[in-house]
């Protein structure tokens, strides 16, 4: 079997809190932080600490805004964000179409 | 080995992919309400004898703008309470997924009252036109149909109880006893009270249990 595919799988992503943020992104143009946090029961420092790793490695855009004077951190992915995640799907079919028996 | 872990993988990033275009906001109060106003209206068009099918459009015509208003009102509550934006992905998936069914209703809804007692033979009260409440009911079980596949799974199972309902009362007609004041005005109650009402109470339980966990 060819190990190529799983030593190309992204160590930023492949962490499974921020694959989680990621999943959540990629199919929203935007959530906010408390929906993030909600959807899955992260903590606040929890989140906070992937969202920065995330953002450190280009893959998050976060925006901090006021609503009604209310702090709102809102997140989204980037293209290149887009791009990885695309990237890190396609390797893991990889590994199961080579390891799926004929 | 490998081939599992990955698939899992793959599993729960569509699980959590699925989770994002959600609607998660807390739908029980909406339901209570809708369910109040749904159970007070038809309890007062019932003892005003609102009766001629003109008025008994408008009066649930008004109905519906106090139920989407009030509706509308809680959501954006909702939404600033938990500084999130109103007009988030899963609400338009929602309301997209809502209207057609729900423009329908208003078009027949539009059409009786331009036509109601226009037609030779036809008495001006609601005997003539008893199937307009089953009408509203079915379509309503349509729009919330459509509207489950971005809400939680209940919703749909919701949506199937007017949708059968309403269909249901089609085949069974309409009994000997009932009157088409009471026919019509029990059929509104009954579902568009009683059933979210029903719904609403539910929600309020099982939400609070989800929420503890």
């Amino acid at each position: 079997m060819n190990p190529e595919p799983f030593l190309q799988l992204d160590r930023v992503i492949h962490e499974k809190g921020r694959l989680a943020i990621l999943s959540m992104l990629a199919a929203s143009p935007e959530l906010s932080f408390t929906e993030l946090r909600d959807a899955l029961t992260m903590t606040d420092g929890n989140l906070t600490t992937h969202i920065r790793t995330l953002q450190q490695a280009g893959y998050l855009s976060v925006t901090k805004s006021f609503r009604n004077n209310r702090p709102l951190t809102t997140c989204s992915l980037t293209p290149p964000g887009r791009k990885a995640f695309a990237n890190y799907i396609n390797l893991l079919e990889q590994i199961i179409r080579q390891t799926k028996p004929e | 080995m490998e081939s599992n872990w990955a698939a899992e993988h793959l599993q729960v990033i569509r699980t959590l992919m699925e989770r994002s275009a959600l609607y998660r906001r807390a739908l029980a109060p909406i339901m209570i309400f809708n369910g109040v106003v749904g159970l007070a209206a038809a309890a007062l068009g019932w003892t005003l004898e609102v009766g001629s099918p003109r008025v008994f459009v408008l009066f649930w015509a008004g109905v519906s703008v106090v139920a989407i208003a009030g509706s509308f009102l809680l959501v954006r509550r909702q939404a600033l309470k938990e500084s999130e934006p109103f007009w988030s992905p899963p609400t338009r998936r929602v309301t997209q997924a809502l209207l057609p069914a729900l423009v329908a209703g208003l078009m027949i809804s539009v059409v009786v009252l331009v036509r109601a007692g226009l037609v030779a033979g036809q008495p001006d009260n609601l005997a003539g036109v008893l199937w307009l409440p089953l009408i509203w009911v079915v379509l309503y079980g349509c729009a919330f149909h459509a509207a489950g596949f971005f809400m939680p799974r209940g919703m749909r199972m919701f949506g199937w109880g007017f949708i059968i309902g309403g269909c249901g009362l089609f085949a069974v007609g309409v009994p000997a006893w009932a009157s088409p004041l009471d026919y019509a005005h029990g059929i509104m109650g009954g579902f568009f009270g009683g059933l979210h009402l029903a719904y609403g109470v539910y929600l309020y339980f099982t939400e609070h249990r989800r929420n503890a966990t």
